[in-house]
């Protein structure tokens, strides 16, 4: 117990006291970019253009969510290209309002899946279960192929339904769903 | 102006509307090569967009008719479809930068692929980078119903809303033609023994009325009984000995009933496990005669439930489903009957309850079965968290989670309780009711015929119904019901095993490899020579996987292949093996095209050696002669020797007879690859075919290994794929794959002064080796 006590205020005085060096650039260490300095506007041709302030303009980056299903707010890689990645903006909200549109822009561009928020319904014919939803991007009809396998189950509710031509839909939580959309699919979960 | 041969028809037809609009912009809708029509709009709702190449320019249209981008077709440097998640972006590289030019969903990403590689190959042909236009070969995919256009539940299962049921029975029951004889007895036994089982009630009816109630009234003459079995009872004197002999006959006809109980059933079963085994022989006999392709579309697993779950399923269904069925047909139609004969005033009351069980029963199985489904889920997954955390227990105490997975299995656990009580209470709160349902029936035969017999006649002056009549009545009511309840499941399980049953008439029905026409030529003895000319093939045609390839074997000359994964290197082996045939082009060996050679001949004089070699369970000597089961000792032991595999085997305790055991498995890797080549070798095939024989193993069995194989080689032709470069020393010449093209051909001196592909292969391998070997330096 004191020991523990002890170690603990040691870390403490090491935190306070030393210095934090600054890193070494090399291509293990994770960059993280500093939201003020960092400016998106649209290049004329439609890309999205990064410039990041005493440094470089990118002329058409590519965004992606670290953790697009968990925390799919922060934790952004932004690269110059599919394989070169600039460096992962933790806190997107942070930037200039008319950058974080454009990133905001990206990322829809990036990420499609719909997330269905009503399910008007999911009929059986002969294995193939017809599905009639409302998404954030429209109402949408698809074809699922047999329920088991596509459609995973995310604990603790979340699903994601896979259709035959290969779209997928998300259900964040099913459990919220109005009880009509509700009824729809309890007997598939 | 690219020269490119114009496509026929486009992709999706072009509505009116916009071609008018297009119009407008002074675009001649002649020149319109294609339209491809997406379905989000740039703001990434659902929507129709268009995306338009004319003859100059490549335009992309809402569908309302706005155009949203217009590129002179002779400014684009590349185009490419670009994956995003859950859909995709058509990305053009033009001479202002780069556009993103319109986007699409996942349903959507094959056609426009094919648009980018289209695209694409016409640009590199005009830059002259390309020496020939590119074919417009676009095939939708289509996992549609031909005759009824219904999606199919599995890409490669018969339609099932077309799957005529009848027709599959009727094709199951062709297979008992052998056993007719016996097939026309069972239906015998079966007849008699359902007659029987309807014979207790009716005797009930003769021991009340005709011999009980008799004694109760001895003085009063009896009047007419019934049945003719009963006027003969009530010749009988005294009572006791007509009860006697009641007694006696129903005994006898129950123990003739159990008689042929046995036999039927005994007959059932033999018959059913002689036709199962049949089709299952059918199927697996046919299914060594398919094409690699067929293999190709389905997973092993699939292919192994097609012969051992789908025919288990048909069996089952036949030895227990079918006979249940018939005779459950045969006692409802046969006590329904008896029911009207013996009174039709009160069978009709009886008839009252039956859409109610049927119904309920049907809604009540179709809840239940999905309850129970949702159960079983949960069970298996509680069983993966076992495997998971059991498979890697190692894993698990290393990083201390033991408390982790307990929490882990604890959560899985309670999920799998909650579901499984709620399906066992949901069973417990409608069975009951069902039940009830059944037994009113009883009720009321119970309250109208006992209401007959107290007022007399049902409304009519008729003669009231006897004590008897309504006992039998109430036997037969408890046999007529019985099956009701389980008309939904079994339906079902009749529906399902005749889906079984197509699935494995499809393998039956499915193209075989070689047709026998009698027109291909034997070879018996080949020499080895093998010649590509201008040879493409692609696993599905419009998308080629070798292109145009050129190359003349010499017999005896040993080829080494080389390139990146995914170059073709393996798909070339494929077709010397002929599991496929070129798309377009030659293929000859002795100056015969491949597809004019008897298989059998051909597949006899090419032997194969795999990176992971496959044995069979068996001994390492019967692996060895797998391809000449009568070899003799000697020559096992001569290739045994020249594969370097006898050293190892003789220190076996049982020598040559060691069981390898399934897949191999009791042998190391090292083992088993010499094991294989000593199988080549035994096999003496003209072509030898080395698929990374030698990546598996460490230096010192690589030696031994590589030994072996300069053994195996001499005097045949060899083609060999191998990462490592350096197994390839002894190549006479070397064959480079490059995206499917052959890029460079020579020995390792002459490819080494191109310094072209090769050369930078062997150089980044000599670099990797000397990181690896100062790694090591340093370790020590």
């Amino acid at each position: 117990m004191q020991n523990e006590n002890r170690e603990e205020q040691d870390t403490r005085t090491t935190d306070a006291g030393a210095k934090p060096e600054p890193p070494e650039p090399d291509d293990f260490t994770p960059r993280y970019l500093d939201a003020a300095e960092l400016t998106f506007t649209r290049a004329e041709v439609g890309t999205a253009r990064l410039e990041i302030e005493d440094e470089v303009c990118h002329l058409r980056v590519v965004v992606r969510q670290l953790t697009p299903l968990s925390n799919p707010e922060a934790y952004i890689s932004i690269a110059a290209d599919e394989d070169t990645e600039i460096g992962i903006l933790v806190n997107p909200s942070e930037l200039a309002p008319e950058s974080l549109k454009i990133v905001q822009e990206e990322l829809d561009k990036r990420y499609f899946t719909p997330t269905i928020q009503k399910i008007y319904r999911v009929k059986e014919h002969f294995g193939i279960h017809e599905w009639e939803v409302e998404t954030e991007r429209g109402r949408v009809t698809f074809s699922v192929r047999g329920l088991n396998q596509n459609i995973k189950q995310v604990p603790p509710a979340r699903l994601f339904v896979t259709d035959v031509r290969g779209n997928r839909y998300d259900i964040p939580d099913y459990r919220e769903l109005d009880a009509q959309s509700y009824h729809q699919i309890q007997r598939h979960l | 102006m690219a020269t490119a041969e114009t496509p026929t028809g486009t992709l999706d037809a072009l509505p009116d509307s916009l071609e008018k609009t297009l119009q407008s912009l002074d675009v001649p809708i002649e020149q319109i090569r294609f339209a491809v029509q997406s379905d989000i709009n740039s703001s990434g709702s659902y929507g129709e967009e268009w995306f338009v190449l004319t003859d100059a320019a490549i335009f992309t249209v809402t569908g309302a008719g706005e155009v949203l981008h217009y590129i002179p077709y002779r400014s684009v440097l590349g185009i490419r479809a670009e994956v995003v998640v859950d859909a995709g972006l058509l990305v053009l590289e033009t001479e202002a930068g780069t556009v993103d030019l319109i986007r699409y969903s996942n349903g959507c990403a094959p056609k426009f692929g094919f648009v980018a590689r289209f695209i694409g190959d016409e640009i590199e042909f005009r830059n002259g980078k390309r020496d020939e236009a590119p074919i417009w070969d676009y095939k939708p995919e289509d996992h549609s119903c031909k005759s009824c256009g219904r999606l199919l539940p599995d890409e490669y299962s018969p339609c099932p809303a077309c799957t005529k049921k009848h027709k599959v029975m009727l094709r199951i029951l062709s297979y008992i033609k052998p056993y007719r004889g016996r097939a026309i007895l069972y239906t015998i036994f079966l007849i008699v023994g359902t007659v029987i089982t309807l014979m207790p009630p009716y005797f009930t009816r003769i021991f009340v009325d005709d011999i009980l109630l008799l004694s109760e009234v001895p003085n009063v003459v009896p009047e007419a009984s019934e049945t003719w079995l009963g006027e003969i009872f009530r010749g009988i004197q005294p009572l006791t000995v007509a009860l006697s002999v009641a007694v006696g006959m129903l005994l006898a006809i129950r123990i003739i009933g159990t008689i042929f109980l046995i036999f039927q059933q005994r007959l059932g079963a033999w018959l059913t496990f002689r036709i199962a085994s049949n089709i299952r022989a059918h199927v697996y006999q046919h299914l060594h005669n398919l094409s690699i392709r067929f293999f190709d579309k389905r997973t092993t697993g699939t292919v192994i439930s097609h012969i051992t779950e789908d025919s288990e399923r048909l069996q089952d269904f036949m030895l227990e489903g079918l006979s249940f069925l018939s005779v459950q047909l045969f006692l409802f139609f046969g006590i329904g009957s008896m029911l009207f004969f013996m009174n039709w005033k009160l069978a009709c009351f009886v008839l009252i309850p039956i859409p109610i069980i049927v119904f309920g029963a049907s809604w009540f199985w179709r809840k239940v079965r999905s309850l129970w489904h949702r159960a079983y889920r949960r069970r298996s997954k509680l069983f993966d968290v076992v495997n998971d955390s059991v498979s890697g227990i190692r894993v698990v105490r290393a990083f201390g989670r033991q408390r982790g997975e307990v929490s882990r299995f604890g959560a899985a656990n309670i999920d799998a309780r909650d579901y499984e009580t709620h399906a066992e209470m949901i069973w417990a709160t409608y069975y009951p009711p069902l039940m009830f349902a059944v037994q009113f029936g009883t009720l009321i035969v119970w309250y109208v015929g006992g209401l007959d017999m107290l007022t007399g006649g049902l409304d009519t002056p008729t003669e009231p119904m006897k004590l008897g009549t309504l006992f039998a009545f109430l036997g037969y009511l408890a046999m007529f019901y019985e099956p009701l309840r389980y008309v939904s499941p079994l339906i079902n399980w009749a529906s399902r095993s005749m889906t079984a049953a197509e699935r494995l008439f499809e393998v039956i029905d499915s193209q075989p490899e070689q047709f026998d026409d009698g027109a291909l030529k034997a070879m018996p003895n080949i020499s080895g020579e093998v010649k590509f000319h201008n040879m493409t093939f692609g696993y599905e045609s419009h998308k080629p996987v070798l292109k145009d390839i050129n190359l003349h074997v010499q017999p005896g000359e040993m080829i080494g292949l080389v390139g990146h994964s995914g170059a073709g290197k393996s798909t070339l082996i494929n077709l010397i093996c002929r599991f496929y045939t070129p798309d377009s082009g030659r293929l000859e060996i002795d100056g015969e095209d491949i597809k004019q050679i008897d298989l059998k001949d051909l597949r006899r004089q090419i032997g194969v050696v795999l990176q992971d070699p496959y044995l069979f369970s068996g001994t390492i000597a019967e692996n060895i002669a797998y391809a000449h089961p009568d070899a003799s000792m000697e020559d096992i032991i001569a290739a045994a020797k020249a594969a370097n595999a006898h050293e190892f085997i003789v220190k076996f305790p049982d020598g040559y007879d060691t069981e390898v055991g399934e897949r191999g498995g009791s042998l190391s890797g090292g083992e088993r690859q010499r094991v294989s080549i000593a199988r080549a070798i035994l096999h003496n095939p003209r072509i030898l075919i080395l698929d990374e024989a030698t990546s598996s193993v460490d230096v010192e069995t690589e030696k031994k290994i590589q030994q072996a194989i300069d053994r195996l080689v001499q005097n045949r032709t060899t083609f060999a794929i191998a990462h490592r470069l350096s197994t390839l020393r002894n190549a006479d010449r070397l064959f480079v794959i490059e995206k499917g093209k052959g890029v460079e051909c020579g020995s390792h001196e002459e490819l080494m002064e191109q310094k072209g592909i090769y050369y930078k292969l062997v150089e980044t391998q000599r670099e990797a080796a000397n990181v690896r070997a100062q790694a090591q330096a340093v370790e020590r």
